[in-house]
Parts: structure tokens; C-alpha cells; sequence
């Protein structure tokens, strides 16, 4: 076994082809069956639409500089001010669609859950390869609808798309919606794959409960996806059918209920929010650990935490509602249930910060990440604690309160996370290391820049200023430009993000197997790794635990963490 | 245990703890609600920046305690589980958040339930604006309430979702076509507020705000009275149909019921009056005078066959003492006569449509006062109102308008804007004038006649779903609505039916 130094094991694998070397072409990348390429396809193309995104974030808040609206206003009719704020409504709408249905939901599965799963698992792919291919082009199917829609005139419903508006408006609503359908269908799919192949695909003697936290994570999304999307489908069809054919299901005008729609909706919109945090809370129980060189603490509290809040997860939509007209005692069973989801969080939580105690933390960028996405996540679900609160909701329902909440979640839980899960694997998904110093002064700017934005919001949202206003009273103004600012700090960060990514890409150092000293499968294959993943098929003996760092030691020479000598053994095979 | 005592002992603290926030994110409140609503906020912030701070401190704390130095390379030892305390930090959350959803609802139900003999006012909400009517029948686009009285709002929309919301006085509810939806409130302070609409609604959305005025009960009199007048106009006398037409939108009677026809969650109006209605319980009566009061008045004892018994009773606004409320009564009920092809003396009102006038002086059956859309040409034929109504709904619930703008705009469509009567170069090379079976051609294939510089991309669906003796008052519609759009609209174009 050991008649090779790891030295040497390094040098060699430097001149070994990879899977972005194997081949060249451009149609080997675009109908490749390699979940890495696919992994990494889903990056550029997500992190493309997330810039879109991004910069209409820019624009809203552009706009709410001034009480009237800097960018979109009228010419002193009232119809002029409502034909310019038509614009900003399609803005906002099409900032939420891109941001949820696009960048949210499919970018950690899609991305660094088709790159990191089979290699955790040790797997030579995905179960399913070619449907792994359609989700992708499915994906980019519903990408390209929806621009299409937005270059014929866009969409003014928000991203909700409640009737009967939008039965009602005359924009591009069946091409919009069309999209994301297909959308829905990528995300099943993936769903589908992940499952069986968590399922099938684990090593032998790679139990349950021996799987790195992701996977676990992963799975629970993966549930979510599968059952909860098809519920989207559904509604986006009826929702289509009414509007083409007239067929009353959701207009009053016709006979239909508007309330049905926001049921059927939230039935798959809220879990999806699940669909978003679980993946992040995975990303997190995989890098805390790792950078504290500690166990994590309490792994089956983790894990089924995450099955728990998948679980409870389907039951609390009704809380979007409470002041739609709900039954109260509806109102009172769903705000009980939305209290449930909010412990199997909390415990989540306890236990990253009692693995960090005691351990030996090295502060470096996904490590940063991740202690960001504990305090953004915590400030993100003790408000969404507030919202559960049926009096409470009641006078913050619709508010900017509520844009903040979701926003602390959803940026500076699911961006921060996927954020700091692409710095964490970035150096096994290209085989390069980006510059430190750079990576940490972005990483604490957008920490910055997250709070600047957001926290006005909950301040303004509180003081009573409703969300989707393209104009708003002068009072709110103080809170507004704050806001702007943050969002404008934010921009900075991404900047200085993309230009040390793209050093790292060309320029970059070459990143050693295991940079961070992680226990899991990934970091045993090469940076990057062979188009077949691993050399030899690994083999987990009894004693294998992805968060075991006892036998690994960092080696300066080669910048990364080796595996010491007596612990290469039957139980724990390394490749070379 | 522990829970109802907490329950209990709180009350002492809602006065001082929510006096805590100023007035710059929780407004001060100004209703019965603000007391408990603040209590909970400040309860729910101390709770949040404890937790914060803790984690916040713990983070930063251990990131620095047990940094990774050159000489401190591993994790000390220490366990990887321990299930009691595991088990702690999960039924510490759960305990506390059982108090919060305990303290929520309780607030809640205070909101939800309201106290009787309240002060009754109606809402409607309708794209982009909000009006309010009171017991003594004014109408307002200010909200007035008086002080240190609970109040019920009815609320009703006219089109699409909106959000009823004071941030001053801690009180919100969407506002959901098709239903009534009701709130209370006790207003507890004289100001000036805003009512701003909460759900979003379209273009007009960030506009959609009003005033609100409490005042002390002398001051909300005299604003009453001054709102209350609507019989008179420029110091004309109005006649009864048209007051009765504006009560139709005030009271959001057009959230349910049409007055052209189309289909609404309550029965149309348009020719009710005098023709024969068919009961749930499977009679047959006629819609005269006295059905027609009972209907508003009692809805639920008629009961119209296929509709389901929703409608709130509007017997508060329009029966019981008081001049005005008969007489309001009355002026609907002309309203709905003027809609009718069969309207006649039966199911009239006793008391004049004109004031001063004898009775029967309602427009003659079959007559019923067209609203002209297309003011130009004064030689061309009067609209059908109704159909032409019809028509435009149809537009936009079909989806022409999708493809079609009505005002001259392109799309991916022709424009209807000036389309009927103009001529119309094809792919084909031909040139054709848009007649009336022209336009019908158009609609039912789309695919065989196709207007130069567009694509041949309508769905020949409309063939099916317009075609055909069944749909032919549809098909009509639309084409009445196309020639209400165009100055160059004459008999050759319009529709032989539909008048």
C-alpha cells in the first residue's frame, strides 16, 4: 500500500486527467452524463441568473430611494404614476421568480448536490445519469420560457401569483407559468435521483447513520421535492387552464375560490422553503465540524432534525393565511405546528456550537460563511417565531417585516450557505485555491452588507410600511435608504467575490486532495477528481466516521491534510 | 398550570412593558388591540436579542478560545453526544414557544371575536381605491371612526385580492372577492391615520391608501352628515336608477352580482326584474317588487337555484326605521328595473323613479338607458352597453388580450384599437375591409387568413369555444366590443344580434 510517498501520490495526480480535462468539447460538457460537469453546469448557469437576480435587486432598491420612486414615477397624473409602477411590479415579480424558482430552490441540490453526493458516497455517479441531464435541461428549459415571457412584456403578479390578479392582468402570465412547470418537473427529478441513490448507490459498510450530515440533508430535501412539487404543477395547470380557457377554479368572477389557490400554492411554496434551508443546514453540519477539527456533536439530533422539519415541514402552510380569512381554529392548529418546525431549528443550532467547543477552529473563508449563517439564520428564525404568532402576524402580515424575515433566511441562510459551500468545495471542483485574504474580506463586507439591508426592513415593516410598494409614505424614508446602502455593500462583495474566483480559475494556486482536513469520501479522490471519481471502488470498514480528524495531519509541504501512517489501513482505504 | 398563571399574572405587565418601543418601528398604537400587540413585541424582542447575543457571544467566544494555533493543532476531548443535555435544549425552545403561540392566540381570538352592539361601517376595496359606508347611509373615501367605540367593518371587494391595513390602530385582513369579510376595532385615540392596502393588487398598489380619522363622537356626527347626501347633484334632483346604481357599486353588490348578464358568484341583474326565477327548493316565482325586497333584504330565505347561500344580509342598510333606508331600497330596486327587458309596474317601486313625477315613468321594456362607450360619431348607432361589457370581460378572460391591445399598442396580435371597418392587408397578398364576417372568420380560424407582418400563432381553440349556435352571444360580444373600439364601426360591421 504504502510503497508510494503522498508526496509523490500528489505529483502524479497532477498530470493525470480529470473529468474537466477529459475531454474538450463543447457538446462532451453539454450532454455529459458526468454529475460533476452537470454539478458544475447548474453553477454557471445558476450563479448567471442569480447576477440577474441580484442586479433587479439593485434596481427595487434603487427605486426606493425616494418616497415616489427614483427610477419608475409618474408625470403627475395618477394614471402616469400607475402605468410607471407597472414596471417596477414587473421588476419585483421577476426578482422573486428568478430568486426562488431558479436560484433558491435548485441551486445547492443542482449544483453542489450533483457535485458533492456520489463523491461522498463514494459512488461513481449518480443512480440515474441521464435523468440527472434532463433535470438540467429542464432547468434551462424553464430559464428560457421565462426570459421569453419577460422579453414579450414580463409579469406583474409576484412570484406568489395570486388570483384572481393573476387571472386578471394582461401580461405574460401562461408563458411565465409554463416555466416554471418545467422548473418543477427538474426539481422532482432530482429529487427522484437523489433518493435512490442514497439509497442504493452507499458503500458497504456505509450505514445510515455513517453518512456525512449532507446526505442526510440532502435526502430530506429530496423527499420534500418529490412530494411537495407536483402539488405546484398541479395548481400551475389549473391556473393555466382558467386563465385560457375560462374555466372557474380560482376567480370569483366565474365561480371559483381565490383562498383555494393560496392553499394549494403555500402547500408547496412553504415546504419549498424547506427545500431551500435543508440543503444549507447540511452544508453547514458539514463544514463546522471540519474547520473546528471536532466531532459534531450530537450527529442523530442533526440528522433527524432535518427528517423532522421535512416532516412538520408540510403542515404549517396554512400560517401564510391567517389573515385571509381562515377559520380561527385553522388559523390556531397552524400556528401551533409553525411553532413545532421552529425547535427541530433551534436544536440545529445547539449542536454547531457545541461542536465548535473545544475544538480547534481555524477561521478560514467557508468557516466564515458558516458562523454567518448561524447568527443571520438565528436573527432570520426568531423573526419568523414573531410571524407564527397570530397576533403578531396580524400586524406584520405583508409587510417589509416579512421581506426581512425571509430575506435573514433566505440570503443569509440559503445564499450564505450555498455561498460557503462553493468555497468549500471550489478547490475539488476545479483542482484550485483562491486567494484567502480576499475570500475573507468579501465574506465579512456581505456579512455586513446582509445586515445593513435587512435589519431596516424589519424596522420599517414594524412601523407599518406593506410590501410590493413602488412609492411608499415619507416616513419610511430613513429606513429605505439604509436598506439601499446595504444592498449597494453587498454588490462590492460580489464584485470582489467573482474577481478572486475568477484568479483562482486561471491564476489560481493548485489546491492539495484535502484542503480543510474533512473525513468525508470527496477529499480521498484527487483535486479535481478522474472522470470516474476514484481509482479503486472505497471500502468503509467498521470504524469509518466522515468526522473522525483524529487520523489526519496537516502536512505544510503540500498545504493540505494527510492521513498519518498507522490509520491507512483495511478500515479507511486513500487513493492515490 | 404554569401556562394559565402565566397567563394571568402578564396582564399586569402589558401597561408598563409596552409603553417600552418609541414610536419609530411599532407605531404607537391607537386601538384596544395596541396594548397587547406592543406586549408581545417587546416580549418576542427581549426573547430575540437574549438568543442573539448568545449565540453571537458563543460564536465569537469559541472562535477565539479555541482558535487552531501551530501548537494546538487537535480538538481537546470532549463528547461527541450527550442526550440529557440534548434533550434540554430541545424542550427549553419548545417551552417557550408554546408560551408565545399560547400568548398569540389568546390576543388573537380577543381580535377575532367581537363585542355585540358595535358601530357598523362597510368597506369596499376595489382597484386602487377604498370607500367606506355608514349606518346613516354616507358614503366617504376617508374613513372616519369614532373614539372609544367598537366598530365592525364589512368588507368587500369588487376585482382582486386587497389588504385592509392600519398600521396605528394593530389591525389587518385581506379583503377576498367574493365574500364579506368582517373586523373589529376599538379606536382608542384621536389622530389621523393611514389605511394602506396590504395585499398586492396591481399597478395602482403603493397608491391605494386612505386617510382615517378618529374623532370624538361630536366631530365624527358632523363629518357624517356632511358625507351623507347622495340624492342630489349640482342641486338637481337625481332619478332613483341612478342612485341605485351608484348604491350598487358602493355596497360591492358588483362583487357578486353582474349587471350585463355574465356569470358572478350571485345571480345577474340583468334582466331579472319581471322574468321568472327559479328557487332551491324548486318553485318557480316571479322576480316582482316584493321578491326583489325580500332578496336583498333576507337572502337567504329565496334562495336562486345554483348559488350557494353567501350573501350577507343587507337588512341593516336598507330596511328598518328611517326614510333613507327605504328610499335606498327603492333606488336599487330601480336599478335592477332599468336593467330588464321585462321590467313593468309590478316590479317596479310605488314611489317614483323621478322624483316629482308619476310612476311608470322607467325607461319601457327593452329600453333599458345605454351607456355609450364610444362617444365619436354622433350619426353611428348607440352601443349595447351590456354586450359591449360583455365583450370586454370576455377579452381579458379569454385571454385575447394577451395578444390583442385594445388601445393601439402593438402585440403579438393585430390591435383591435380602430380594427373594425379599416382594411386589412393579408399574407396572402389580399386586401380585406374588417366586417363583421371578417372578424368572425378571423376568430374562428385563425390559421386560413393571416394579417401581413404577424405570425401565425393564434390557437384555433376559440374556433371551439365561440363556434357554434350555443357560443354565437359570445362570439357577438366580442365583436361588439372590437366595433366599440373603432370610429369607422357601422351596420356592416356590427353583429346582426347582440342590440
Amino acid at each position: 500500500m504504502a510503497t508510494i510517498s503522498l508526496h509523490e501520490a500528489d505529483a502524479a495526480v497532477g498530470k493525470r486527467k480529470n473529468y474537466l480535462n477529459q475531454t474538450t468539447t463543447i457538446r462532451s460538457w453539454l450532454f455529459t452524463l458526468d454529475h460533476k460537469r452537470i454539478g458544475l453546469m447548474y453553477l454557471a448557469a445558476g450563479l448567471t441568473l442569480f447576477f440577474i437576480g441580484g442586479m433587479l435587486a439593485e434596481v427595487i432598491r434603487t427605486q426606493l430611494l425616494v418616497p415616489t420612486g427614483l427610477i419608475f414615477h409618474g408625470t403627475g397624473t395618477i394614471q402616469s404614476s400607475y402605468a410607471a409602477y407597472k414596471h417596477y411590479n414587473q421588476v419585483f415579480t421577476l426578482h422573486g421568480i428568478i430568486m426562488v424558482f431558479m436560484v433558491l430552490v435548485p441551486m445547492i441540490p443542482g449544483a453542489l448536490g450533483n457535485f458533492a453526493l456520489p463523491l461522498m458516497l463514494g459512488a461513481k455517479d449518480v443512480a440515474f445519469p441521464r435523468l440527472n441531464l434532463l433535470s438540467f435541461w429542464l432547468y434551462i428549459s424553464g430559464a428560457v420560457l421565462a426570459v421569453i415571457s419577460t422579453i414579450m412584456g414580463a409579469v406583474d403578479t409576484g412570484w406568489t401569483f395570486y388570483t384572481p390578479y393573476s387571472i386578471d392582468t394582461s401580461t405574460y402570465v401562461v408563458l411565465m407559468v409554463s416555466g416554471i412547470f418545467l422548473l418543477g418537473f427538474s426539481s422532482i427529478f432530482t429529487g427522484l435521483n437523489f433518493i435512490v441513490t442514497i439509497h442504493k448507490l452507499r458503500p458497504f459498510g456505509m450505514t445510515w447513520f455513517r453518512m456525512p450530515l449532507f446526505l442526510w440533508a440532502t435526502y430530506a430535501t429530496a423527499v420534500i421535492q418529490v412530494a411537495a412539487t407536483p402539488v405546484l404543477g398541479v395548481t400551475l395547470l389549473l391556473l393555466i387552464v382558467e386563465r385560457v380557457m375560462g374555466i372557474g377554479i380560482f376567480n370569483p368572477a366565474l365561480g371559483g375560490n381565490p383562498v383555494l389557490f393560496q392553499h394549494f400554492f403555500w402547500f408547496y411554496s412553504h415546504p419549498a422553503v424547506y427545500i431551500m434551508i435543508l440543503p444549507a443546514m447540511g452544508i453547514i453540519s458539514e463544514i463546522v465540524p471540519t474547520f473546528s477539527r471536532k466531532h459534531i456533536f450530537g450527529y442523530e439530533f442533526v440528522a433527524f432534525s432535518s427528517l423532522a422539519i421535512a416532516l412538520i415541514g408540510f403542515m404549517v402552510w396554512g400560517h401564510h393565511l391567517f389573515v385571509n380569512g381562515q377559520s380561527a381554529e385553522l388559523d390556531a392548529i397552524f400556528s401551533f405546528l409553525t411553532f413545532l418546525v421552529a425547535v427541530p431549528s433551534a436544536v440545529k443550532v445547539w449542536n454547531w456550537l457545541a461542536t465548535m467547543y473545544k475544538g480547534a477552529i481555524k477561521l478560514d473563508t467557508p468557516m466564515l460563511y458558516a458562523l454567518s449563517f448561524i447568527i443571520l439564520f438565528t436573527i432570520g428564525g426568531l423573526t419568523g417565531v414573531v410571524l407564527g404568532a397570530l397576533a403578531e402576524d396580524v400586524v406584520l402580515h405583508d409587510t417589509y417585516f416579512v421581506v426581512g424575515h425571509f430575506h435573514y433566511v433566505m440570503f443569509g441562510g440559503t445564499i450564505i450557505a450555498m455561498l460557503g459551500g462553493i468555497h468549500y468545495w471550489w478547490p475539488k471542483m476545479f483542482g484550485k485555491m483562491y486567494n484567502e485574504f480576499w475570500a475573507r474580506t468579501a465574506c465579512i463586507l456581505l456579512f455586513i452588507g446582509v445586515n445593513l439591508t435587512f435589519f431596516p426592513q424589519l424596522m420599517v415593516g414594524a412601523y407599518g410600511m406593506p410590501r410590493r410598494y413602488a412609492s411608499y409614505l415619507p416616513k419610511y424614508q430613513p429606513y429605505m435608504v439604509a436598506s439601499t446602502i446595504g444592498a449597494y455593500v453587498q454588490l462590492v462583495a460580489f464584485l470582489i467575490m467573482a474577481s478572486y474566483l475568477l484568479h483562482s480559475l486561471f491564476r489560481g494556486k493548485k489546491a492539495p486532495v484535502n484542503p480543510w482536513g474533512s473525513g468525508s469520501l470527496e477529499w480521498t479522490t484527487s483535486s479535481p477528481p478522474p472522470t470516474d471519481n476514484f481509482d479503486t471502488i472505497p471500502v468503509i470498514g467498521d470504524h469509518y466516521d466522515p468526522y473522525d480528524y483524529s487520523h489526519l495531519q496537516f502536512d505544510p509541504a503540500i498545504g493540505g491534510y494527510v492521513h498519518t501512517e498507522e490509520h491507512v489501513g483495511p478500515h479507511h482505504v486513500y487513493h492515490r | 398550570m404554569i401556562l394559565s398563571n402565566l397567563l394571568q399574572t402578564h396582564a399586569s405587565l402589558i401597561g408598563p412593558l409596552s409603553k417600552m418601543a418609541g414610536d419609530w418601528w411599532l407605531p404607537k398604537g391607537a386601538s384596544t388591540f395596541s396594548p397587547e400587540v406592543r406586549f408581545l413585541w417587546i416580549l418576542f424582542f427581549c426573547i430575540t436579542v437574549f438568543f442573539t447575543s448568545l449565540i453571537v457571544v458563543l460564536t465569537v467566544f469559541f472562535s477565539i478560545r479555541y482558535r487552531r494555533t501551530e501548537n494546538r493543532q487537535h480538538a481537546d476531548p470532549s463528547p461527541d453526544h450527550n442526550t440529557p443535555l440534548e434533550i434540554t435544549w430541545t424542550v427549553i425552545p419548545l417551552i417557550i414557544v408554546m408560551v408565545i403561540f399560547a400568548l398569540g392566540f389568546k390576543y388573537y381570538m380577543n381580535m377575532n371575536v367581537p363585542p355585540t352592539n358595535t358601530y357598523n361601517i362597510g368597506v369596499k376595496a376595489q382597484k386602487w381605491s377604498w370607500t367606506f359606508t355608514y349606518p346613516n347611509h354616507a358614503v366617504s373615501k376617508t374613513l372616519y371612526l369614532p373614539l372609544n367605540r367598537a366598530v365592525k367593518l364589512s368588507m368587500t371587494s369588487a376585482d382582486v385580492l386587497h389588504g385592509f391595513w392600519i398600521p396605528s390602530l394593530s389591525i389587518q385582513k385581506d379583503v377576498v372577492p367574493g365574500r364579506v369579510m368582517t373586523i373589529w376595532l376599538e379606536p382608542t385615540r384621536v389622530g389621523r391615520y393611514e389605511l394602506q392596502c396590504a395585499e398586492y393588487c396591481g399597478d395602482g398598489h403603493s397608491l391605494m391608501r386612505s386617510p382615517v380619522i378618529v374623532a370624538s363622537p361630536a366631530k365624527f356626527a358632523e363629518y357624517l352628515k356632511a358625507a351623507a347626501n347622495i340624492w342630489v347633484h349640482n342641486g338637481k334632483t337625481l332619478p332613483l336608477a341612478q342612485v341605485g346604481r351608484e348604491l350598487y357599486s358602493t355596497y360591492g353588490c358588483n362583487g357578486c352580482h353582474t349587471a350585463d348578464g355574465s356569470m358572478g358568484t350571485g345571480p345577474t341583474w340583468k334582466n331579472l326584474a319581471g322574468n321568472q326565477v327559479q328557487l332551491a327548493n324548486g318553485q318557480t316565482v316571479t322576480a316582482d317588487y316584493a321578491y326583489l325586497r325580500q332578496a336583498i333584504l333576507y337572502p337567504g330565505r329565496k334562495l336562486v337555484k345554483g348559488y350557494g347561500n353567501i350573501m350577507p344580509d343587507f337588512y341593516n342598510d336598507f330596511a328598518g326605521p328611517g326614510h333613507t333606508r327605504n328610499r335606498r331600497l327603492n333606488a336599487m330596486i330601480w336599478y335592477i328595473n332599468s336593467l330588464s327587458n321585462k321590467a313593468n309596474s309590478a316590479s317596479q317601486p310605488k314611489i317614483p323613479n323621478i322624483p316629482g313625477t308619476k310612476a311608470m315613468s322607467a325607461p319601457a321594456a327593452g329600453k333599458a338607458p345605454a351607456k355609450t362607450t364610444a362617444a365619436s360619431g354622433g350619426a353611428k348607432s348607440a352601443l349595447p352597453a351590456a354586450t359591449v361589457a360583455m365583450g370586454e370581460k370576455l377579452y381579458s378572460t379569454l385571454g385575447c388580450n394577451a395578444c390583442h391591445t385594445n388601445n393601439g399598442k402593438p402585440g403579438a396580435g393585430p390591435t383591435w384599437k380602430n380594427l373594425a371597418g379599416y382594411p386589412q392587408a393579408l399574407t396572402n397578398g389580399k386586401t380585406e375591409v374588417a366586417d363583421y364576417k371578417y372578424i368572425r372568420y378571423m376568430i374562428l380560424h385563425p390559421d386560413k387568413k393571416v394579417v401581413k407582418g404577424f405570425a401565425p400563432i393564434m390557437p384555433a381553440i376559440y374556433g371551439a369555444q365561440l363556434g357554434g349556435a350555443a357560443n354565437q352571444k359570445k362570439l357577438d360580444a366580442i365583436i361588439w366590443y372590437i366595433n366599440s373600439l373603432s370610429d369607422k364601426r357601422g351596420p356592416s360591421t356590427e353583429p346582426p344580434t347582440g342590440k
